[in-house]
């Protein structure tokens, strides 16, 4: 069993790290350059790793420190892309700029290779490379080019697939692909089936595919049969997930999102060791990634540090407990 | 003739340098809560005046008074504890309230600043609050089995609040609601519960809603029990109005003209262009013109531009349409 996180992480708050918040200010008001901010964003991204590796996580991520959110920062790098106003994300009360697309998506350089590299260099547990999916980021646009919602996404998937090539090609060997927004347009599996195809094609990273803020009723048992090596899943929102699903491939792995990510309340271990007690009879703890349901930039830095700490906790008491 | 095309403001507007020197002050414990609410009422005065000098026709206290518009309400609550910092957007972060235990109004929360704002002014003054779906969307709850639970408490607490605003004079009461476009599944509970929070006020009542999926709860959003539904419209380029070709728009509407999240000063002639488009769907006298939201982000300059083209290019249409 091995223990993860999802992806972003609280980007102030850090008892050693200088406060990203206020160097961004300063950045607005030219008192210091790019160069210094990102300097900045460096310590915090130590920090951030530091308190994954603390609190006992296998599998580490970056922290998205430089991320201001999952939609512009793969956008602005592509072809075809503008930034319009603010947008809601999902039922959350965070909210994003909105990709507009403009015109044919095209993979141009490198996007999140640096950031990786840097997370690897400073990590003595392994680093996950996360991607916001294409059928996600497409969802999540505004379209205003392609005739065919089809065709942005296929665009879209091999863009993002020069993407992971290129973390792959940097040393990447667990690559995740976030995409919430599947679970809100189910009838769009078919069409991610091939999006998939595309996406994945020449990788031989582990790769992830990621959904949360909901459960799977509608895309089980087909999900499965996609070509990832492991499926992670909410099971605080979609708690139904438990008695949804009752057959899983045996040559995959599966992410069982149990911590609440989005509510300070901290799980107890009874807790944790109950939820994997029931999904192990689908699943054996040797093919299990715990994790919490979402990435923990919800929290503030304390709780979601916290919540990783209870959340390791729950996981050695439930090997102990389930052997 | 009736009243047309008033202007007013969203809620909150920027705090002077020397306001937020003193919050930071009172945070490091270098001044008292009677200098800073000494500042706050200057800054208040400051606003008034301001607004009265541009012309805007229905004004707002400024929420100089005010961090962020749940936890200021969570803070003067009882059964809330106050959590450390979350991001919402950008570099914006606001401490997140978590209920901890019952929660409830001890007293009136926002009654001495309304009586005291509309003390300096004869326009009307809008008491401003905020609603209880919002604030249960935006806490953590560590408290409540239920969501629905947790909202009709708070309900409750922002009727009683509302009732003391009517009965200390206020003509227009807004309930931001900001939050309750995120899930079409639950509109039914906050409809409900913004029944209860509006439940016997004869004032003109208003709820201000922004960034939300409104094609998923409009028409439906029309039952919404209040007089006034204030929007967003530059924001998204005036798309809203496409969903009230289809179904007409039976409210009065707040119609933002100006984008608040954004340096870029918007020019009178498209303010102009975003309040006619308005009036081939809506009468006058239903549109009432302000920014798509609080100000509080801009610069007090900033702020005090956007105000100005709103009202300039009101009076610009009034005078080509012959409205006064």
């Amino acid at each position: 069993m091995i223990t993860t996180v999802l992806g972003n992480y609280p980007k102030i708050g850090f008892p050693k790290a200088p406060n990203l918040r206020t160097a961004l200010n300063q950045l607005d008001q030219k008192k210091i350059t790019e160069a210094q901010l990102k300097e900045v964003e460096d310590e915090v991204s130590k920090a951030t790793i530091q308190d994954q590796v603390e609190a006992g996580i296998d599998l580490v991520t970056d922290g998205q420190i430089r991320w201001e959110d999952g939609q512009t920062y793969f956008a602005r790098k592509m072809s075809g892309f503008n930034i319009n106003g603010l947008i809601r994300y999902f039922d959350t009360n965070t909210y994003y700029r909105q990709p507009i697309v403009e015109g044919k998506v095209t993979w141009r350089e490198p996007i999140s290779v640096g950031d990786f590299q840097f997370a690897r260099a400073n990590s003595s547990k392994p680093v996950k490379a996360v991607i916001t999916g294409p059928y996600t980021l497409a969802r999540l646009s505004k379209n205003q080019f392609y005739e065919r919602f089809e065709d942005f996404i296929l665009d879209l998937s091999a863009a993002l697939n020069r993407e992971a090539l290129a973390l792959q090609t940097a040393g990447a060997t667990f690559i995740q692909f976030d995409e919430p927004s599947l679970l809100k347009n189910k009838h769009d599996l078919p069409l991610f089936a091939e999006a998939a195809k595309i996406l994945t094609g020449g990788l031989s990273a582990k790769t992830c595919l990621c959904t949360y803020f909901g459960d799977i009723e509608g895309l089980y048992p087909k999900l499965f049969d996609l070509p990832f090596h492991a499926f992670g899943l909410d099971f605080v929102v979609g708690s139904r997930n438990f008695d949804i699903i009752d057959r899983f491939p045996q040559d995959k792995e599966l992410g069982l999102g149990i911590i609440d990510a989005r509510n300070t309340r901290l799980e107890t271990i009874e807790e944790i060791v109950e939820a994997v007690r029931k999904i192990r009879r689908v699943v054996p703890s040797e093919r299990l990634f715990v994790s919490p349901n979402c990435g923990l930039e919800f929290l503030p830095r304390a709780n979601a540090y916290n919540k990783m700490l209870r959340m390791v906790q729950g996981a050695r008491q439930a090997q102990k407990e389930l052997k | 003739m009736t009243d047309a095309l008033l202007t007013t403001s969203v809620g909150s507007f920027p705090k002077p340098d020397y306001l937020i020197k003193a919050r930071n002050q009172l945070a490091r414990k270098e001044i008292g809560r009677e200098e800073l609410h000494r500042l706050e009422k200057q800054a208040t005065a400051e606003w008034v005046r301001s607004q009265e000098e541009m012309g805007i026709d229905i004004l707002v206290d400024g929420e100089q008074y005010r961090g962020d518009m749940v936890e200021y309400f969570a803070e003067n609550m009882e059964g809330f504890a106050i959590s450390g910092l979350v991001r919402s957007y950008g570099n914006r972060y606001y401490r997140k309230p978590i209920a901890v235990k019952p929660v409830g109004r001890g007293g009136p929360i926002t009654i001495d600043m309304f009586r005291y704002t509309q003390g300096l002014t004869s326009k009307p003054v809008k008491g401003m609050l905020t609603g209880p779906y919002t604030i249960a969307d935006w806490s953590f709850n560590e408290y409540y089995p239920t969501r629905e639970a947790f909202i009709m408490e708070l309900a409750r607490a922002v009727h009683d609040e509302a009732i003391d605003l009517e009965r200390a004079g206020a003509k227009y009461i807004q309930i931001d609601e900001p939050a309750i476009s995120t899930r079409p599944e639950e509109l039914e509970i906050a409809m409900r519960a913004l029944g209860i929070a509006t439940k016997g006020l004869s004032v003109h009542t208003i709820t201000h809603i922004c960034y939300g999926d409104f094609a998923t709860i409009y028409p439906k959003m029309l039952e919404l029990p209040v007089d006034q539904i204030d929007l967003e419209l530059a924001n998204s380029n005036y798309d809203l109005l496409e969903l009230f070709r289809k179904h007409p728009f039976t409210k009065s509407i707040g119609l933002g003209v100006v984008d608040v999240h954004n340096h870029r000063l918007e020019s009178v002639a498209e303010v102009k262009a975003g309040i006619k488009k308005a009036l081939e769907l809506i009468p006058p006298e239903r549109i009432y013109v302000d920014p798509d939201c609080g100000l509080k982000t801009r610069t007090v300059e900033e702020a005090k531009e956007k105000l100005r083209v709103v009202v300039q290019g009101v009076q610009e249409v009034k005078k080509e349409l012959g409205l006064n």
